[in-house]
C-alpha cells in the first residue's frame, strides 16, 4: 500500500482512526526506526509472518473499530513458536468476538518483539491556537502521574530538541541511572526532528502518538504507533 | 498578514486627537489624557449640557466628527455600545487613521447582543480597510507626544519599554507604578477584545521601533496562534520580550491520562512556546517588572555566581537562600579578597564569607565602596548584589556612622560606574517603610536597580541570567 494510499483509503471509508499497520506504514516515510508490523488476515498468514520475522512475536487484533487493544484481550506479547502463536491467534478472536462482537476485525498485525529499552513517548496533538504541538515524555508512570513531559511548536529546531529532552525532570534516567543502559540523546533528538517535519509535511494528521518508543544505547525504535486523520485538510 | 508600519505610525504618533463622548461624570478623563497632546486636540458631544464643561477645558467642540477642519490621526470613542456603529459610520466617512473604542459591552460580556454588537463594528472596520484599537480598551500612550490614556500618566519624556496589554489597568499600572521604579514606556497600548488589530500586529510594529529596547506584554489570548509564533521569534531575537500570560487555570484532572491530547494544557504549551521564542515568562505584575528592571538596568551577566552583601547576620543566611533557591551560586570569595578583608574588617558581630555580613562595618561610604569593590573584583563573582535596610540604615546613621544617605547612594552610584559586574541593590523596609521609599527615589535617579524583597532581587537576577545565556549561543 502507497503511503497516499493509506490517507486517502482511510478517509474514503469515512475512518479518521488509522490502524496500527497502517500508522506504521503512513510513517515509514519520517524516517523514524519503526518496528516492522505486517497485517495477518488468517491463522496461516499469521504462523508464516511469524515465522519469517522470527521468534519471539507479538500478536495485537487489527479493526478500524477497537482503540484500546489491550481492553478486549487483543494483545499477546512474548510468542516464541509456532504453537504459541496459534494458540494466541485463536485466543484473540474468541476474545475479541466475546468483548466487542460489533467490531470489524481485518486480522492481527505480527511484529517481533521488541527488546526492552527505556520507554519514551512521543506525541503530536493540534492546539487550537497555535496548531501542531510535539510532546516528548518518558512512558508509564512518569508521563501519566508525574505529567513530565516537554511540549514546542512544530516546526521545532535543532536546540528546540534539545531542551526538550533535556528539561525533564526524569531526563538523569536517560543518561543511564545506575549503570542501567542509557538512551542515546542525539538519536532521540533526531526522532523528535524527524516527527517534526513529518508533520510539517502531512497537515492532515491532527495527533500522533509513538507509544512507548524504546530508547537504547545505540537506537531508537518505535513500537506502538498511533495516528489520527484530520478531515476536509488538504495536502 | 504583515502590519502596515506607516499607517501604525500614525496611530502611535498622531498629529489630530479627537475624542467622541467624553463627559463630566467621568471628569473628562479622556480630554484631560490628551490635553497634553503636541498636536491638535478636538471634541465631538452632541449633548449641550457637556459643552461648558469641554470649552472650560479649551477644546473645541463639534457635534459631528465630519465638521473637523482638519485630518483626523486618531479618534477616541466613549461613547455608549448602542451608538457605537453610528460614529464608526462617520470616522469612515471621514476617512481617520484609526479608532479606538473605550466602549465595553461587547463579546466580553458573552452574550448575544454583545457578540452581534462587535461583529457589526469588526465588519464595518474591515470592509472599509480602517484599523481599530479595541473594543473594550484604554489604547495608545506615547509620552514623548503627551498622548496618554489616563490623566495621571507623565509625559514629555519618552522612555525605552513598549507595553502591550489586553487590559488597560495593566497597561495605567504599568506606566506608573513603572515610573517610581525607572522603567519609562516608549510606546504602549492597551488593545482589548483586538478584534482588528491584535497582539501581534503591536508586537510586530514595537519590535521594529527603534525607541523600543525591551518589550512588556500581558495577554490572555491570541488570534493567530501560527503568526503570533513566527513574530514572537523574530522579535525576541532583536530585543528582550517579557509575557506575562493571564488565564493561567490548569485543568488538572485532564493530566493524568497518558493520551497525549489530555496533556495538552494551555499554560504548558504557551510556557513552551515562549521558550522556544527566546521570550521571557514571568506570572505576576511584580515580576514583570523586576525582570524589565534588570534587562535596563543591571548588566549582563555572565554566570551564576553572586558576592553579596547583608547588613545583620539574621540576613546574611536568608538572603543566601533566596539566591540559591532561585538557582544562583554563593561561592566562597578567592584568598585575596579574605587576605584583604582581614586586613580591615572588624568580625565583631560581622562575618565576610560570603555573604559580607558587614554590620557595625557600615559605619562609612569609603568603607562601603572598598567592601563592594572587594566583592566586584573578586575571580569568583559574576554578580553583585547588597541589601540595604532602611532600618539598620536609619541605627547606623543615629549610632556610629557619620555619613548621610545621599552619600551612601553616591558611593554605590561611583561603584556601578566603575564596576565591569552586574549590580544590584535590595531594599528592605522593616518598620521604615517611608524611609525605603525616599531611598528607593534616590536610587532610582541614580539608575541603581533596586528590588524590595531578596527573593525578587534573585528571581530577576536568574531570568536575566538564563535570557543572557540562551541569547549568546
Amino acid at each position: 500500500m502507497s503511503v497516499s494510499g493509506v490517507v486517502t483509503d482511510a478517509l474514503k471509508e469515512g475512518r479518521t482512526m488509522l490502524t496500527e499497520v497502517e500508522a506504521k506504514e503512513l510513517l515509514k516515510e519520517s524516517g523514524i526506526s519503526i518496528v516492522e508490523t505486517r497485517l495477518a488476515r488468517t491463522k496461516k498468514e499469521a504462523l508464516f509472518i511469524s515465522k519469517e520475522m522470527g521468534f519471539p512475536v507479538v500478536l495485537k487484533v487489527v479493526s478500524p473499530d477497537i482503540i484500546h487493544k489491550s481492553d478486549v484481550g487483543g494483545v499477546k506479547l512474548g510468542l516464541k513458536s509456532g504453537v504459541a502463536v496459534s494458540r494466541a491467534y485463536d485466543e484473540i478472536v474468541s476474545s475479541v468476538r466475546q468483548n466487542k462482537p460489533d467490531a470489524k476485525v481485518l486480522g492481527v498485525s505480527v511484529q517481533r518483539m521488541a527488546r526492552q529499552g527505556i520507554e519514551v513517548i512521543i506525541g503530536v496533538t493540534k492546539d487550537i491556537q497555535f496548531g501542531p504541538v510535539i510532546m516528548f515524555g518518558l512512558g508509564g508512570i512518569l508521563v501519566e502521574v508525574l505529567k513530565d513531559v516537554s511540549f514546542r511548536i512544530i516546526p521545532i529546531t535543532g536546540a528546540d530538541a534539545s531542551q526538550m529532552v533535556r528539561e525533564l525532570k526524569a531526563f538523569p534516567l536517560l543518561q543511564g541511572y545506575r549503570g542501567q543502559e542509557p538512551a542515546n540523546i542525539p538519536l532521540l533528538e533526531d526522532a523528535l526532528l524527524k516527527v517534526s517535519a513529518f508533520i510539517e509535511k502531512h497537515p492532515e494528521v491532527k495527533e500522533l502518538d509513538l507509544n512507548p518508543v524504546f530508547a537504547y544505547k545505540n537506537g531508537v525504535l518505535a513500537v506502538d504507533a498511533r495516528v489520527v486523520l484530520e478531515e476536509g485538510v488538504s495536502r | 498578514m504583515s502590519v502596515n508600519r506607516e499607517r501604525m505610525d500614525r496611530i502611535f504618533h498622531p498629529r489630530c486627537v479627537v475624542v467622541i463622548g467624553d463627559k463630566k461624570q467621568t471628569n473628562y478623563m479622556w480630554l484631560r489624557s490628551v490635553l497634553t497632546l503636541k498636536g491638535h486636540v478636538y471634541s465631538v458631544q452632541i449633548n449641550k449640557d457637556e459643552w461648558p464643561g469641554i470649552e472650560a477645558l479649551g477644546v473645541k467642540n463639534y457635534s459631528s466628527i465630519l465638521d473637523i477642519p482638519e485630518p483626523v490621526d486618531y479618534v477616541i470613542v466613549a461613547v455608549p455600545r448602542t451608538v457605537a456603529h453610528r460614529v464608526l459610520e462617520d470616522c469612515i466617512r471621514k476617512q481617520v487613521g484609526a479608532v479606538m473604542f473605550f466602549t465595553s459591552g461587547f463579546a466580553e460580556t458573552g452574550t448575544e447582543e454583545g457578540i452581534r454588537l462587535q461583529n457589526v463594528l469588526g465588519e464595518m472596520a474591515r470592509k472599509a480597510d480602517l484599523y481599530m484599537v479595541g473594543p473594550n480598551c484604554m489604547g495608545i500612550y506615547n509620552p514623548e507626544i503627551g498622548l496618554r490614556h489616563h490623566p495621571e500618566q507623565y509625559c514629555g519624556e519618552g522612555g525605552e519599554v513598549g507595553f502591550i496589554s489586553q487590559s488597560g489597568t495593566h497597561a495605567t499600572q504599568f506606566s506608573l507604578v513603572g515610573y517610581v521604579n525607572g522603567i519609562k514606556v516608549s510606546k504602549s497600548v492597551s488593545y482589548g477584545n483586538g478584534i482588528i488589530l491584535d497582539s501581534t500586529d503591536y508586537l510586530e510594529y514595537l519590535g521594529g521601533d527603534e525607541d523600543t529596547r525591551a518589550i512588556g506584554m500581558y495577554i490572555e489570548g491570541v488570534k493567530d496562534g501560527r503568526r503570533f509564533f513566527r513574530t514572537l521569534k523574530e522579535v525576541a531575537r532583536a530585543k528582550p520580550v517579557v509575557i506575562w500570560k493571564g488565564g493561567q487555570t490548569e485543568d488538572g484532572a485532564r493530566a493524568a491520562s497518558s493520551h497525549t491530547g489530555s496533556l495538552t494544557t494551555s499554560v504548558a504549551i504557551w510556557d513552551a512556546l515562549i521558550k522556544q521564542c527566546g521570550a521571557i515568562r514571568v506570572d505576576s505584575f511584580d515580576e514583570l517588572l523586576d525582570v524589565v528592571k534588570a534587562l535596563l538596568y543591571i548588566k549582563h551577566p555572565h554566570g551564576e555566581r553572586v558576592g553579596l552583601m547583608a547588613m545583620t547576620g539574621g540576613q546574611s543566611v536568608v538572603i543566601s537562600d533566596a539566591f540559591a533557591k532561585a538557582g544562583l551560586k554563593v561561592p566562597k570569595l578567592s584568598e585575596i579578597s579574605y587576605k584583604e578583608l582581614a586586613s580591615f574588617f572588624n568580625i565583631a558581630g560581622g562575618s565576610y564569607m560570603n555573604p559580607l555580613d558587614v554590620s557595625s562595618n557600615f559605619s562609612s561610604p569609603e568603607l562601603v565602596l572598598r567592601m563592594l569593590n572587594i566583592l566586584g573584583g573578586d575571580e569568583n563573582v559574576d554578580t553583585v548584589a547588597m541589601e540595604i535596610s532602611s532600618y539598620f540604615l536609619s541605627q547606623r546613621l543615629r549610632v556610629g556612622a557619620k555619613f548621610t544617605v545621599d552619600e551612601l547612594v553616591s558611593a554605590l552610584t561611583s561603584f556601578r560606574g566603575s564596576s565591569q559586574k552586574p549590580f544590584f541593590t535590595i531594599l528592605t523596609a522593616g518598620p521604615k517603610e517611608a524611609d525605603a521609599l525616599s531611598i528607593r527615589e534616590k536610587l532610582v535617579q541614580q539608575s541603581i536597580p533596586t528590588f524590595p524583597t531578596f527573593q525578587r532581587g534573585a528571581n530577576a537576577l536568574k531570568k536575566l541570567l538564563d535570557y543572557t545565556l540562551s541569547h549568546a549561543e
